[in-house]
């Protein structure tokens, strides 16, 4: 520890050192990246392997699926709603998407746009059911889950779509840099977007405030509901995407293609600091969030750990980090 | 009632201080076995703080003097501790579980009914009947609460503070939800209570009802009691000359109204709901505001003086004519009225006022920031300047603009607040409760402020609480009573008694015309 040359210096030194330590540890994101860097170095650790090229790879691929679904949770979070139904969309939208260029045979651009617009349409309808109607969204989104795993069967008959035009395998197959290819591009490209559009724009700002407080963003003059079902829509749009880069990794319109994601993804953008109760979190934070997961996840494979525990390591680690970010605000953003 | 009977229930030298501030200052207050005895004062006399040591709510230590029951000195360290001692107490606000039954909302918390886990339906039906029986009072006790009316609502909890069979019974504005005929079915029941010789503090803002059922009388002022009368001296003039009394003065800033200036704001026929299926709203409201007038809204606690204001931003649905500088327009939301012009400032700052999640800054250019974007991205450093500016303008003192709310006084979040409504620079500012809960220092700054709008020509229509704050910086006054204007006076033509004769007028007006009703 390099504390001795802190405690020698003036104590004014001291004090600065310390304020602005606290202000730096008050930036949401900073406390996930430190775990981070603190968890590759353990498992790097304990497994050289864990950091070679072809499991950085992995980790990588999973999270530009999961990542894309990540950035519309946390838009939708952070005006105040959440949706349980993205894993069901996107698994509905990949096979919508598959049959449309295999039993109708048309083409691929219209097949993308049809899972597109399955997934927008889905969010709309989530986003009216729960601001005109007034449903919770747990109960609507969780209601959506099971009603578009129905409607995966339906679609297929319960079987994988397969085999899928060729176009769809060379996007699946692209490879940019790093065995990284579109998916990975889109991800990234989105979550700049997204993030400069919560952090520098009018609309980002307007969500804060509906996410906030809802009353008091109506009476400023927002149109919240309207913030509310766009948001839903963004989430419903790249659920869908991220489902479709799925079945084009896998060359086939698989029926598990989203399933259990939806829980991943909330657990992920916890971690990264996105409050479950509207208007707090950014973009980069839940997408940090869910890298450290998955980080997680595939650490305890790399040494070996049984796959029953990785799931209790999952668990621990999402409570442990709200709680730890529970402890952030109150003594230091509170306190400084 | 004689007054030589010993006191039941009696409190002594009750002093109590909220942070500096002297809410009590050594009050007297007893009341006898089988009496009503009305506690009357303005907001901020001193009421509720009494009423919270008497039953609990500030427990015992936190304030000074000595309470008696029955001869014996009792220190009530919490409201169930009161109540276990024999002393309850109805709230304002009604508290039921809609959820549940009549019978098990009025045993609620003792469903057990003493002996065991199990919950005996049929026997707590059977004792709400009894007590039901016994007070008169016509409800089912195997009603789903969530169908009853506020008013038998309202006796579902007397029901329950009944229960426990108590020897003192606090009631806070027990009519302040109920129409002529339901206060009327109230009073039978509390005449049942008072024969059984149940001791009852009545609080009120309505001198109809103190003269109707009262037994005795005590007026609070500034923390002390201002008097104290018996059934035999009740005058309704007596009791508003000792509410009003000489307050201390506060320091207005000068103002006159304009003459001759245009019409900022008018409004014809405006009919407000009330929220969430409460009775309160207003009907048929006229009302103009010149530009650079200062126009007060004075009234009671639920006449619907709110509702006005929200009616006119949009807040809640309304109908009638706005017209906005002469034009007229179409409001059916906020975001309507801010686009004519029109502003609000909430009442409750926590609730409908700061966003929390965002820093000081932010939270003065929420809903403002159009000016202050360019493509619909924020330009940071106008954005930054445009803040800095108007907080050193309003005296917002924040370390940064990036500051949070949440460690901001009172008065500085309403700065914060003023800064918000102000930055669009509107035609008509809408002003709730402006100075609630803020010091001093703030309050004086606010009237300034409020002053200096007005000689911008901007229209104010300003709802207080405090009578004497409209008063004195009001150009005019327009007294509101179960949803009606009742009144209007200039600056000058009277004080704070003659708000309280109006309302008092028109409650006693109501009062007659729904004794006759039901006779």
């Amino acid at each position: 520890m390099n504390s001795v040359a802190e405690v020698s210096s003036p104590p004014r030194n001291a004090q600065l050192f310390r304020r602005r330590l606290i202000g730096f540890i008050a930036v949401g994101e900073v406390g996930v990246l430190a775990a981070m860097a603190l968890l590759i170095a353990f498992f790097w650790l304990l497994e050289p392997a864990f950091l070679s090229e072809r499991n950085i790879r992995a980790i990588l691929n999973v999270v530009s699926f999961v990542g894309i679904i990540a950035i519309g949770q946390t838009i939708l979070l952070v005006t105040g709603e959440f949706d349980l139904s993205v894993g069901s969309v996107a698994g509905l939208s990949a096979v919508v998407a598959a049959k449309l260029m295999t039993a109708a045979a048309l083409p691929v651009t219209v097949g993308i746009l049809g899972g597109i617009g399955v997934g927008a349409l889905i969010g709309l309808l989530n986003g009216l059911i729960v601001v005109r109607l007034g449903i919770p969204a747990f109960i609507q989104t969780l209601g959506m889950l099971f009603i578009g795993q129905g409607l995966i069967q339906v679609v297929t008959g319960g079987y994988p779509v397969y085999p899928l035009p060729e176009a769809i395998n060379t996007i699946g197959g692209t490879d940019f840099a790093f065995g990284l290819g579109w998916s990975f591009a889109f991800f990234v490209i989105a979550a700049v977007v997204a993030d400069f559009v919560l952090r520098r724009t009018v609309l980002g700002r307007n969500m804060y405030a509906t996410g906030g407080n809802q009353e008091v963003a109506h009476l400023v003059g927002i149109n919240t509901n309207a913030y509310k079902i766009g948001a839903f829509i963004v989430v419903g749009a790249l659920s869908a995407i991220a489902g479709m880069f799925v079945m084009a990794d896998l060359g086939s319109g698989g029926t598990s293609i989203g399933s259990g994601w939806e829980l991943t993804v909330i657990a992920g953008v916890v971690v990264g600091g996105v409050s479950l109760f509207g208007g707090a979190g950014t973009v980069a934070g839940g997408v940090v969030g869910i890298l450290l997961l998955k980080i997680v996840q595939s650490g305890l494979v790399v040494i070996g750990v049984n796959s029953n525990w990785q799931q209790i390591a999952v668990g621990v680690i999402m409570v442990m980090a709200v709680g730890l970010d529970i402890v952030r605000r109150r003594y230091f953003i509170a306190g400084a | 009632m004689s007054t030589t009977q010993e006191p039941l229930f009696s409190a002594t030298a009750i002093a109590k201080n909220f942070g500096g501030v002297q809410a009590l200052r050594g009050v007297d207050f007893d009341v006898v076995t089988g009496e009503i005895h009305a506690l009357l004062g303005q907001n901020g006399a001193g009421k509720s703080t009494l009423v919270k040591i008497l039953n609990g709510v500030h427990p015992a230590g936190s304030y000074t003097g000595t309470i008696q029951l029955d001869g014996r000195p009792v220190s009530f360290a919490s409201p169930a501790d009161a109540r276990s001692n024999g002393v309850g107490y109805v709230p304002q606000e009604i508290e039921v579980l809609e959820q549940l039954s009549v019978a098990e909302n009025v045993f609620a918390g003792r469903t057990g009914l003493g002996d065991g886990m199990l919950v005996h339906q049929r026997k707590l039906e059977q004792r709400a009947g009894e007590i039901f029986a016994d007070l008169g009072i016509d409800i089912n006790p195997r009603a789903y609460v969530a169908s009853l009316t506020s008013a038998q609502r309202h006796l579902v909890i007397i029901a329950r503070a009944i229960v426990q069979k108590p020897r003192v019974l606090m009631l806070d504005e027990p009519t302040a939800s109920l129409s002529g005929t339901e206060v009327d079915a109230l009073f039978s029941v509390l005449r049942r209570l008072k024969a059984q010789g149940v001791a009852m503090i009545y609080i009120t803002h309505r001198l109809p009802e103190v003269l109707a059922i009262c037994d005795r009388a005590t007026v609070l002022r500034d923390g002390q009691v201002a008097v104290r009368i018996a059934r035999e001296d009740f005058d309704a003039e007596t009791f508003i000359f000792s509410m009003s009394g000489q307050r201390l003065q506060r320091l207005f800033p000068e103002h006159s109204a304009p003459v001759g200036a245009p019409t900022a704001l008018d409004v014809r026929h405006l009919t407000v709901a009330g929220h969430s299926g409460a009775v309160h709203g207003a009907r048929d409201i006229n009302l103009s505001v010149a530009a650079g007038e200062i126009v007060g809204l004075a009234g009671l606690l639920g006449s619907g003086r709110s509702e006005i204001l929200h009616g006119i931003y949009g807040r809640v649905p309304a109908d009638g004519e706005i017209r906005v500088t002469g034009r007229t327009v179409s409001i059916r939301s906020p975001r309507d009225a801010r686009a004519a012009g029109i502003a609000l400032l909430t009442e409750d700052r926590k609730r409908d006022g700061l966003l929390f999640n965002l820093p000081v800054g932010a939270n003065i250019t929420i809903g403002n920031l159009a000016p202050l974007s360019r493509h619909g991205m924020v330009r940071g450093r106008l954005e930054r300047s445009s803040i800095l500016a108007a907080m050193s303008a309003l005296n917002v003192k924040a370390s940064s603009p990036q500051a949070s709310v949440t460690h901001l006084s009172g008065g500085n979040q309403q700065k914060l607040l003023f800064a918000r409504v102000l930055m669009r620079a509107p035609k008509v500012l809408l002003l709730d409760e402006p100075t609630k809960g803020v010091d001093a220092a703030t309050r004086h700054e606010i009237y300034r402020l409020v002053v200096e709008l007005a000689e911008k020509g901007v229209g104010l229509l300003i709802v207080a609480s405090e009578i004497e704050e409209l008063i004195g910086l009001c150009d005019r006054c327009l007294v509101v009573a179960d949803g009606r204007i009742v009144d209007e006076f200039g600056r000058g033509e009277g004080g704070e008694d003659r708000v309280l004769w109006s309302v008092t007028a028109a409650q006693a007006e109501r009062h007659a015309l729904a004794a006759q009703v039901s006779s």
